[in-house]
Parts: structure tokens; sequence; C-alpha cells
């Protein structure tokens, strides 16, 4: 054999330039990845060329890739290895804006967290925002310009458009149409002008299926104004909420949370607490939390609002629309609506009317007006001009539609966006679209609409990309890339600039043009600067203004028969399907993963003979949809509800055939509920993923509660503890009175069981996605799982929920039986789980009376495609098969605190350790800390008379405890059964 | 006349023990023979079919090996499954071997001499079969010598506060001794198919097995020494096993599993299926092999009362569960009990309580207790039902204290075929044993001839 010098290549530099190693570099991340030419070279893309460079070096070996580490020759100004650093940026999701805290690793984004100065955000996160890193790395990520399906580049693209771009420039945009997502951006808007200024003749429509259209009509309808409301709910008393999920799944609900909960906090028995009451269709986490709830089905909601105008208007508070519109449905509730007009009345000024965005115009604006006799606006409600806001609008979009069939659009671009997949079906736009000549899609998947389009352009991820967006109460924030582009993504901006200027330009530079005006020419770098550091710029925010009421013509139609009602899930509109963390995260209330259902209610159920997984048709006007049927107690008797965003096709390989589409039934009559839906059941079942089987607590003290007023009386909470003898050890029990002990206490009655946590936490500890089969199996990962549980009567229950991680037990039953002790104790009270030694006996699972261990029956992250392992954080060991995992308290982050304040010569303060979980609450629910310390929050908690630990009896002295909840129903409505919370069955 | 009336036993007047007027050249020749004749066509078919199954289980340890313990049906509240259950489920049936040669002999029952041989067999393939399980049942097996305390740099002992762990010693302990009391039994009929060797390789082989053996008187003395106090040793070892591997489940704090009854109840559990595996076996092979002098009804029928009287104690076990569940007042405890009877597995509860309870009961009726028929089927029951035990007992873990977290437990393909195959592997090498090893104890049956105790009046 004959040995060459070249084989010995000497260096990585050497062996990245051979045709070979960009071979396989493409293979992996074709294009763009390693496009090293192009603009200036920033501290980030340096960094992240190099990090994936240096990775896929590996590739070109099938050993044990050695040279993957290798020391930065020149290291980089801010980055020590091994230390993480933090950028503040934000995430614009339809209108809303979330500013963010990304936290990166050697150039790799792994964590996000709310920023605290942000108005939308307020230091938390919701499942949404922390899953969308995940987005960033997602494999099926678009890689190259598409025309007509065949690879080609932005160039040929630019070329292409600047063509189209003089003559339609000639023509004033005659035949040119752009349909755009709705946004709240300044830059966006900007230049959305000047796109109408270059083609005053082009047409412009925002859309988006699940959208807050409904609320701006409203408004307008009672105001005349286009406005955004913006809600304090830590000012309200006494809150209704009607078809309104602003805890879950309505636009705003971080913020929503944190004043909500901020209003219901009881830290002592003289504490008072808000009031919710809830009117909505389906179970959802706003009614989890309500205390009185009535499930109505969502074409009723306005007649229920009209009957409780009159009873308020009677009970000397007018409101103007209660006379003149339609009939009210007296009937319905008729105990909810008096009690609540008392209640609404006595807190004039200090309670708040919502109402949901899949609520017709009329009810919102019927909301307004009660708002504005209850004294309310200026307070809990404030409404506010936002000149950037490009709104989305259904009519706009049928008017573009019906433009196309007249084929008065030669060129559609498609910015953003999944129309095909998500239009309303009457519309046909896939079929439309052919008739189009040139259609451009910028999306950042090859998605159904890309596949009917001529030409496709990869959009950037958030987290590629230099953006501007403004929060609902019109906060100014910048869209700042932590990372260059993975794939050849470009963002909104550089297209918009594309297509109003007809030439290239650097998104940064559009961003700073746009903030020149509003931040002033003078010491603008440094405030642009101070704007970048702190996630928010400065100086910004209009002032909310009081509108005068001029309440237009209310349409007000009652709904009869079976009501199918639209729902927006965790994927919002679908466009999160491929992201494994959301479609494997439980739903808050029925706990199904990996798929949606048609969720029926108990009666239901019985009167069509139907049980869980039965498949059912749906047929509205001939348009039909099979899909299974799930029974969710709380829901309304005559309303079907199905989650939209699920049954994608080209989502990608992890959403591709998930669930069942509920778009298929949409039309634009009906956007958000329909009437007269035809139930019918067929043979088959259909397996569905629920990590929940069972949702009674059998009588058990595991979740427990008392109303406000029990509470005040005495600290007594339901169901009753078990009595139990003194436990008595047998052996004698480790003090733990040295030192750090670290525990943690969980919050109840602010727990909104929002899954924010759990995503968090699975971002945070690397945890692995298993997939459908083997959540059906019982086989789910997540270290924090939230319990959910019913109680009273199942047509209407009461629903708890309860987090459920490590409870961190000093007296641990799973240390005992472990016959290579993989898992014991620390001196600081951790429950410590050495990867390293266990060898996978499960016995410790067995023997956890929470089950809160998970098992890796299978090498669940060797599948992981190797992009996907760059979202994984560097501080958590990463398991491999056969291993035992659980909650480790975020081990990481302590000893990350442990050391610095070592460095620093003091010990851990406290709140300096924030356990992921912890961080990504909104409710606040979750403190950890020192328990050693008496001051520590975490300490004061454990004084609380509401604590309590989960199977105390088993002398297992659980580090976690919880503190009851708490209901504050309104005295007059509650009933004999309810007086005594005695939680157990449903 | 036939076998089942001159071995009915006359009051007053014990019956013979060995029928067909046996004398020593006989036993040795009738005994001896099955290893020495050419190999039959049933042995072969037998041989092949145990064999494809033991097969089975090697291809299914194979997969297992490969993939992890995901293609068992295995979750989280529900982390053993099979495995375990086949684990319990062998050892147990372990047990009857050295209740019959060491506890029958410390007690001078001398009928177990027909039997002692082959019911030791039986436990050593019964334990090898169980031992199997907890090996391959771990999550990372290539590591799963670190249960052993084997001294390592870094001081890193195993848990020996985990039952675990406790089973380790009371396992590899019980095989330990139960191999070398079958082997020490064994000697002296190594010797005589030595001495009854026609090949010059058989005689040499049998030689160095037999340790030199020439049944000289001194030789005896040493031996019937050893062989006593092997037997001593073994003795509480039929009461540890069981009691240790009742421990996993006993000292843990799962509802269903923490009882204390647990030791001696699965004690008699054991003792209960492994009479019945020794029924199964000896019923066919007495048949196929032409040895009703040798075991004989009367030895069944002894057989037959220890199974009713050891399925009552389990039948009283069941019923004290549940009287304790409901007195200890545990909420948690009542609930797993009425659970198990009524609950999502209340098919296998009953399955249970069926075989090991109401099928031994026919056992009180003398005709069905000496009818092979009645107690051919009645021991595969009772297998059956033991099996259901141990699995009723390890799905409690379905439902425990929370019940966010409750699921079913379902088994795969994988299950099955592993639990189908540790089968192949005990028939396997019973069939081995058939073919190698005297069956009976050639010597010890002689010891019960009435030539070996000579008198005068040919009366004992």
């Amino acid at each position: 054999m004959e040995l060459k010098d070249k084989e010995y290549w000497r260096s990585l530099e050497q062996l990245a330039g051979t045709d070979e190693f960009r071979h396989y570099l493409e293979r992996e991340f074709p294009k763009g990845t390693v496009e090293l030419a192009g603009n200036s070279w920033s501290r980030r893309s340096f960094l992240t060329t190099m990090g994936a460079s240096l990775a896929l070096a590996g590739l070109t070996s099938c050993r044990r890739p050695v040279e993957k580490i290798v020391p930065y020759v020149t290291r980089p100004e801010e980055i020590d290895p091994g230390v993480p650093n933090y950028y503040a940026t934000t995430m614009p999701l339809g209108l809303s804006a979330y500013g963010v805290i990304v936290t990166t690793h050697e150039g790799r984004p792994t964590f996000i967290q709310g920023n605290p100065l942000h108005p939308s955000s307020k230091g938390a996160v919701s499942p949404i925002v922390q899953a969308s890193l995940l987005d960033l790395y997602d494999p099926d990520r678009s890689r190259s310009v598409l025309h007509h399906g065949k690879e080609t580049a932005w160039d040929d693209f630019v070329a292409w458009w600047k063509e189209q771009y003089d003559r339609y420039k000639q023509s004033g945009g005659e035949g040119l149409a752009v349909l755009s997502e709705s946004f709240n951006s300044p830059t966006l808007s900007r230049l959305k002008r000047r796109f109408h200024e270059t083609f005053p003749k082009a047409q412009w429509v925002a859309w988006e299926p699940v959208s807050d259209e409904n609320i701006y009509k409203g408004i307008e309808l009672a105001t005349g104004r286009v406005l955004q409301p913006v809600y304090d709910f830590s000012r309200a008393q006494v809150i209704l909420a009607l078809d309104c999920d602003f805890l879950g799944t309505e636009s705003e609900a971080i913020a929503n949370t944190v004043g909500f909960t901020e209003a219901r906090r009881v830290r002592s028995r003289s504490d008072a607490m808000n009031r919710l009451y809830v009117v909505e269709p389906s179970m959802t986490v706003t009614g989890m939390m309500a205390d009185h709830r009535v499930a109505v089905d969502r074409g009723r909601v306005g007649s229920l609002l009209l009957a409780l105008a009159r009873v308020v208007t009677a009970r000397g508070v007018p409101i103007e629309f209660a006379r003149g519109v339609n009939r009210p449905n007296t009937e319905l509730a008729s105990d909810f609506v008096q009690v609540l007009s008392g209640d609404l009345g006595m807190h004039r000024g200090e309670c708040l009317v919502v109402a949901g965005r899949a609520q017709p115009p009329a009810v919102h604006a019927m909301a307004c007006a009660m708002n504005a006799a209850l004294g309310n606006v200026g307070r809990a409600v404030t409404y506010h001009d936002i000149a950037s806001l490009v709104l989305s609008s259904d009519t706009d979009l049928a008017a573009l539609a019906a433009n196309v069939e007249k084929n008065a659009v030669q060129t559609l671009i498609i910015a953003g966006g999944n129309p095909v997949f998500s239009a309303p079906r009457d519309m046909s736009l896939s079929t439309l679209l052919e008739a189009v000549n040139d259609t451009v899609h910028l999306s950042s998947h090859v998605d159904e609409t890309s596949l009917s389009c001529s030409w496709h352009l990869p959009r950037a991820h958030y987290l590629e990309s230099w953006g501007d967006a403004q929060s609902w109460n019109g906060a100014n924030s910048v869209v700042q890339p932590v990372i260059t582009p993975l794939m050849e993504g470009r963002g909104d901006v550089e297209l918009y600039a594309l297509l109003a200027g007809g030439e290239e330009v650097s998104a940064h530079d559009a961003v700073r043009e746009t903030a020149q005006p509003l931040l002033g020419r003078a010491g603008f770098e440094s405030k642009w600067r101070a704007g970048l550091h702190d996630g928010i710029m400065p100086g910004s925010g209009p002032a909310a203004v009081v509108p005068g009421l001029s309440m237009g013509e209310l349409d007000l139609a009652d709904a009869d028969g079976l009501i199918l009602s639209f729902d927006c899930s965790k994927h919002f509109d679908g466009r999160f399907a491929n992201n494994g963390w959301l479609q494997e995260l439980p739903d808050p209330v029925t706990k199904l993963a990996w798929g949606n259902a048609a969720l029926i209610s108990p009666k239901l159920a019985e009167e069509y003979d139907l049980e869980n997984e039965d498949m059912v048709e749906l047929d509205i006007d001939g348009r039909t949809l099979e899909i299974p049927a799930w029974i969710s107690p709380g829901q309304a008797d005559s309303s079907i509800s199905v989650a939209l965003g699920y049954g994608r096709a080209a989502a990608g390989r992890v959403g591709n055939g998930v669930g069942f589409n509920a778009y298929k039934l949409r039309t634009s009559d009906n956007m958000w509920f329909a009437t007269g839906v035809k139930l019918r059941k067929l043979g088959p079942k259909y397996s569905l993923a629920c990590t929940q089987d069972h949702g009674s607590m059998e009588g058990r003290p595991i979740v427990r509660e008392n109303t406000l007023a029990g509470y005040k009386e005495k600290a007594e909470f339901y169901p009753r503890e078990i009595e139990h003898p003194p436990p008595v050890s047998l052996w004698d029990e480790h003090k733990y009175d040295k030192g750090y002990q670290w525990g943690m206490a969980i919050d109840l009655n602010a727990c909104t069981g929002c899954n924010a946590c759990v995503v968090a936490c699975q971002a945070e500890n690397n945890i692995p996605i298993v997939g459908k089969e083997q959540v059906c199996n019982g086989r789910e990962m997540h270290w924090m799982r939230i319990d959910r549980y019913y109680a009273g009567d199942i047509h209407d229950p009461r629903v708890l929920v309860q987090p459920m991680n490590c409870q961190h037990c000093e007296m641990a039953p799973c240390e005992q039986v472990c016959p290579v002790a993989a898992t014991s104790h620390d001196p600081e009270g951790l429950n410590v789980m050495v990867y390293n030694r266990c060898i996978g006996t499960r016995y410790c699972s067995n023997n956890c009376p929470y089950k809160v261990r998970r098992f890796n029956f299978f090498n669940y992250m060797n599948e992981l495609p190797e992009l996907i392992k760059m979202a994984q954080n560097p501080e958590v060991t990463v398991r491999f098969r056969g291993v035992m995992e659980k909650c480790t308290y975020c081990i990481q982050r302590i000893s990350l605190a442990k050391i610095k304040a070592k460095n620093e010569g003091r010990t851990v303060t406290d709140g300096e350790i924030r356990t992921a979980c912890q961080a990504a609450c909104p409710a606040q629910a979750i403190v950890f800390g020192n328990i050693g310390d008496a001051n520590s929050r975490v300490s004061q908690l454990r004084q609380n008379d509401r604590r309590y630990r989960v199977l105390e009896e088993l002398n297992t002295r659980p580090r976690t405890i919880y503190l009851a909840k708490l209901r504050n129903p309104n005295p007059a409505l509650v009933k004999d059964t309810d007086a005594k919370a005695e939680g157990g069955h449903g | 006349m036939s076998v089942a009336e001159t071995t009915e036993h006359a009051p007053g007047y014990e019956s013979p023990l060995i029928t067909g007027e046996q004398t020593f050249g006989s036993i040795s020749r009738k005994i001896g023979e099955i290893t020495e004749r050419k190999t039959t066509m049933t042995w072969l078919l037998a041989f092949g079919a145990a064999g494809s199954l033991a097969l089975v289980l090697l291809g299914s340890i194979g997969y297992l090996f490969y993939e992890g313990t995901g293609i068992w049906g295995l979750n989280v509240p529900v982390a053993w499954g099979w495995a375990i259950v086949n684990f319990v489920f062998w050892v147990g049936i372990g047990h009857a071997g050295t209740l019959i040669s060491a506890v029958l002999f410390l007690f001078r029952q001398r009928w177990r001499t027909s039997i002692n041989r082959f019911a030791e067999s039986m436990t050593l393939f019964a334990v090898i079969c169980a031992l199997v399980f907890p090996g391959i049942h771990v999550g990372r097996v290539w590591l799963v010598y670190w249960i052993f305390p084997l001294p390592n740099q870094m001081g890193m002992w195993p848990n020996f506060r985990s039952p675990l762990l406790w089973d380790v010693f009371a396992v590899s302990i019980y095989f330990t001794c139960s191999l070398m009391f079958w082997y020490v039994g064994l000697i002296p009929d190594l010797a005589t198919l030595r001495d009854r060797a026609v090949t010059k390789v058989r005689k040499f082989v049998l030689g160095l097995f037999s340790f030199g053996w020439r049944g000289g008187n001194r030789q005896w003395k040493n031996y019937e020494l050893a062989y006593l106090i092997l037997a001593g040793i073994s003795t509480p070892l039929v009461l540890s096993v069981h009691s240790v591997v009742s421990t996993d489940f006993a000292t843990s704090i799962i509802p269903g599993w923490h009882t204390t009854i647990f030791p001696p109840y699965f004690v008699a559990g054991a003792i209960f299926s492994g009479f019945a595996m020794v029924m199964t076996l000896a019923v066919i092979s007495r048949k196929l092999l032409g040895l009703q002098d040798f075991i004989t009804l009367n030895h069944l029928e002894k057989m037959n009362k220890i199974m009713l009287v050891t399925g009552m104690m389990v039948g009283y076990a069941y019923s004290c569960e549940f009287f304790i569940a409901w007195y200890s007042g545990s909420i948690y405890e009542s609930f797993a009990f009425i659970n198990r009877a009524f609950g999502p597995y209340a098919w296998a509860y009953w399955i249970m309580v069926t075989c090991n309870v109401l099928v031994p009961q026919v056992f009180w009726i003398k005709r069905w207790r000496r009818s092979i028929a009645v107690m051919f089927v009645a021991s595969i029951l009772i297998n059956v039902g033991m099996w259901f035990e141990r699995f009723v007992i390890v799905v409690s873990l379905a439902r425990d204290f929370l019940p966010s977290s409750w699921d079913y437990y379902k088994p795969t393909f994988w299950d099955v075929s592993t639990l189908v195959g540790s089968f192949g592997l005990f028939f396997t090498l019973f069939l081995l044993f058939a073919r190698f090893v005297p069956m009976i104890a050639m010597s010890e049956v002689k010891g019960v001839l009435p030539e070996a105790d000579p008198h005068h009046g040919g009366k004992p």
C-alpha cells in the first residue's frame, strides 16, 4: 500500500479547504450555513460558523470525532468557553411582541427566558415562546430558494424581482399583490408605506388564521376607532372572561397571568383575592382557574352578556346598548347572571369584562361598553393608538381572492403565513394560486403554500434576523439576531425592503433607519445600544386614550343546535406544528399530546354513545372531517371543540400527519364557530396519546384546597390530610443543618397549569422528545409534569392542577432500593441521580410514590438530527439508553451560582438561583431557595399556614412543599355541595 | 393387579415405596439404561422443540440488548414487567428441589428418594432460568456486574440496603448450594454408570465425574456426612431465598407491595409451584420412561397432599392481605386490594384465585388425588395461577399513590417470546439431564428396598 503525504491533513483548515469536506458540509447544511462570503463578519457569525464547521468536521470520520474540540486561536472578546452569554431580543408573534433574553453557549442559543423589562413578557415565558428556540434548529427548515421546485439562489430571485420591480413601477403596481401576516413593527410598517408609494395600485392584504380582528372590530364598533385594549388584571377584583382564555391561548397571556396572579396572591389570612367568573364553551386554562364557571357554547355567550347587561342596567349602572338589541336569553344561567351583576356593580372601577378573539365583534363592543359603564377604562383596561399596527382582515383576504379570480393579480407575494393550509375553505386558495402568473412565498419551511407557489424563499428565524416590534402598549423593542442564519433564510425586513425598494438592504441598517427619528439624532448610538442591551427602546410607548362611546349597530344572532368551535392550539395556528417540544407537550386540560380531538361533554358522549378515541364525522354543510372524539368534562353540552393547526401535510418530519385538520371545516362565514353541525359516530377507534389516564384524586389529599372564606375561618384544606401516627425512622436521620439546604415551594393558588415550566424544563435539561407511540406507552420524559384532577360534578367540574417534579425527599424511597447506589443524597438535601453509575434496574421509579422518575427505554437522543443537538444545554449531561433520570432542581444552575459566590467570597443570595421552571413561570408559583436560611422566600413560604407536603404520611420528607389552593366563590352562588370542597370524584 | 391397587395404603401397614419386585440389579439396569440406550425419536423431537424455544429466548435477548428494554411493554408506573414476574416465578419453581432433597431428608421422609433427583435438577434449571432475568432486565446490561461487591479504585460498593442486592446474594448462594447438593448426591450413581459403561470414552468421562468413587465403607461414611451437612445448610435456604425475593416488594412503599406477610406467603407459594412443576414433569417422565415402579401413585399422592396444604396457605395469605388492607385503615392499601379484585387487572386476579385456591381443592377427594389426569391438569393450572400471582403483584404498580400517573401495562411480543423462550431453556436443560444423567437416585432408591435393611421375617 502506498501512502501519500496528502492523506495526512495537517490542520482543520487544510481539511476544510477540500472539496470533499465542502461536500460533507453541504450534505448536512446545504448552502447558507457555511457561506462565509457576504457582509461583514460579526462576532456571532464567526462563532456560529466556527462552531458548525468544527462540529461538522467530525462527520468526515465515522469513528469518534477527535477533532471536535479545537481551542480558539484568537479568542473573541466576550466569550469565555463554558460561560454563557445573554442577549435581549424580541419574539414577534402576530401582533404581539415578547421580549426575551436568550442564553447562548459559544454562540448557540440554548434557552429563552422572559425579559423582565418588557411589558409583554415581564420576565416570564409561555410554552410557545420557550419552544420557539427549537424551531431555530429545525432540520426541516427550508435551506434554499426554490423556483418551481428547483434549488436556486437568492441572487436569482433578486434579479427576477428587479425586473418585476421595474415593470410594476411603470404600471403603478397594477396586478401586484402582497399577502402578509399581520404585524406590529415600525420598520415593516415603514417599508409597507414605501411599498404603497412605489406601487400605488398594488394591493396589500394582511391576514392571519388566528387573529384578534374581532376584538379590534368590536372596539371600533363601540368607539369608532381602532384601538388596542391593554388589560391590567392586577387592578381587577372581579373579572368576567367571556370565552376568553386570557391566561392561555389569547394574546398577551403572559402579561395577563402576571397581573392576574398578582391580584390573586394570598400571603396571609388577611389578604384579599380577586374573583374570576368564566363563561366558555370548553375548559381552558382560564376556566380551570375560575371561581365560577358556566359552560356555554360559543354562539350563546353574547346572549348571556346581553342578559347580564340588562340586569346591570336594572341595578343602576346604565349600559347603553342593553335595551335596544335583540332578545336576551334570560334562561341561561340566570343565578349566575344575577349574582355576577351584583358583584360587578359592587366593584365598579375595579372589575374587568374581557371577551375572547373567537367572539363576534358585537360581543366585544358590548364588553367595551360594559367596561366603560363600570368605570374600568383607564384602570384595568386602557386603550392605545397603535400607528404601526397592520391588522389581519378576513374581508381583505376575500377581496384578494376575488381579485385573483378576476385574473386581476399577476404577481402575488405571500410574505409569511401558510394560507393554503389555513385559509377559509370556501376560497379554495390552492386552485386560485394556480391562476396567478408568479407567486412568491416567504416561509421557514417548504409548506403547503410553498408547494403551490412558483417561488419559495426561506425565511430566517427571529433569532437570526434583525427587526423590530411594538408591544401591545406601544413599547418598542428590537429583534436582535443572536446567531447568523443557519439556513439560507432572510428576514421579513430584508424581503419588504427588497419589495419596496427594488434592491437588497441590510436589515440592520433598515431597523436603525426606523429607529433614528424615534430615538433622535443626538446620542443615537448610545441610546440604540442601551435599547439593544435592555431589549426595549428608551422612552417609547404612546399614552393611553380614553375613547368616547358611540355604539354602532349590534348584530347578535342566537345560535341553535350543535355548535362546533375552533380553538387556537398550542401550535398557535399550526405554524409550530413541527416543533417536537410543543407536539409532545400535553394539552393543559385534556392532557393530549401529539394530536387533537373533537372535545365533547360527557352528556353529549352519552347521547351519541361515544367513548374516548371513537372516530366521529363532523359535517357542516357537506364539508366533513373525521376525527376522534375525546370526552372533556366542562365542555358545554351543545358544543364540540376542535383545535386548529393539526393535520399538517407539509410541516416537516415531526408535524406531518399529526392530528386532524380542522381548517377543512372553516369557511369565511364561520371563522370561529359553526352552527348546525352534524355529528356521526364512525366505527373504528383512533389511538390518542394522553399523558394522564385518570382524572380523579380518589379522595386523596393530593391537591388540597379551600375557599378563601373557609381559609379565613380556619387554615384547613380538603381533602383532609390522612391521620397517621408520628412517623418514626428506622435509623438516625441526617440532620441537614449545615450549609445550603435547597428546597422548593409551589403555590397551587397561583399555578394556572399553563405548561410554561414543562417546556422550560425540557429546554434546560436536554429532555428528549419520545414521539406519539412512546407517549401512548406511558414513557414521556418530562421531568416536570402538571397533574390535572377533576372534582365535584362531572358535568360542572372544578379543576385542580399541580406541577409535579422530583420532590427531593430527605428520606427518599428511591435511594434505599437502588442496588448500585446510583441515586443518593448530597449534603445540601438534593436527591441526586448519578447517571454514570445507573445500570437501569428501574427499581427507584417503582418505589417513587410521586412517579416523577423517567427512564430512557430507548436511546432517544441517538436519533436526534445533528442540528437539534446544537440546541442542547452543554451544562447538562445527555442521558444514554438504560439510564434513569429526573428533576435535579436544576443542579447546574445551583453549581454555577455557588461557584460564582465562592469566587466572590460570599454566600449565594436568596433569589440568585432560579430553576428553569421558576424562571419560566408567569404566575410566579414556584419559589426555590435555601431552606437553611430562615429569611429566604422559600423558608417563609414553608411557614405559611397553607403549606403541606404531598403524601406526608409516608415519611418521605419532601423538600418540595405545596401551598394549598384557594378559591373565592361568591357566597351567593355557593351550592350546598360546594360548601366543603371535598375534592375527589369525577 | 394394577399399580394403583398394590400401592394402596392399608391402615397400620406401610406399603413398599418401590414396586415391581425390584432388586439392586434391576434398579441399576432400569435407570441406568435410560442414559445408555440409543437416542429415541421421541427424545429427539422433544429436544428439537425445546431447543427451538430456547433459541427464541436467545433471539429475544439479542434483540433486547440491541434495542433496549423499551421493546417490552414497560412504562413509568409499571417499570417492572414480565421479566421480574418470570424471575420470581422461576425462583419459586426452584424451591421444590431443595425442600424435597434437604428438608424431607432431614425429616427422614424416605419416599423422597424416588423424586429427589429430578426435583433437584429441576431446581437447578429453574434457578438458571430465573437468573437470566435480573441480568437482562436492566437498562445497561453491559454494566450489570456493578451489582456485585467488586473492589475498585473508587471504593464504590453496591448499596447494601437494596433488596435487589440481597436477591443477588440469596439466589446465588441458593444456586451454589443446590448445585453442590445435587452433585454430591450424583457421585455414587455416576460411579454405577461408569461401572456399567462399555465404551472406553464413556468409562473415562464418567470416571472423571464420579471422582474415583469405589463404594467403600469409609467413602459411604464420609459421603453420608457430607450429604447431611449440605442438607443442613440447604434447609434454611428454602426459607430464606424466597423470603429475600419477597423483600423486593415487601420493603418498598408501594401499596400492594408493602406487605409484611410476603416472606412466608412467598415461601409457601414457592413450594406450591415447585411441587406442581415436579408433578408435571414426574407424570410425563414416568410415563415416557417407564418409571411407574419407582415413582408410584403413592409418591404422587403425597405430593398432591403437599400441594393441597400449600395451596391453602397461599389462599390464607390472599385473604389475610385483604383483611390487613382493611384493618390497616390506609386508604392506599385498601384501594390497592379492591383494585386488584375489581380494577383493570381483575381478570388476572381471578385467574390467580381460581388456579391457586380453588383448583387444589380437588385433592380433598382421594380418587382425584390419585388420578393421573386430574393431577396433571391441576399441576399445570397451579403453575399458571402462580405465574399470575407474581403478575398481579408486579402490576400493583399500575395504580399507586398519585392517580395522575396511573397507567395500564400491556405486554408486547417480546415479553411473550422471552417467557416462552425461558420454558424452552428449562425443557432443553431438563431433556439433556434426562438423557445423560440418572433421573432417579439409584443409590438412594436401593436404600429403601427391603434388601437394604434385612430383618428376620423380611419385615422391617
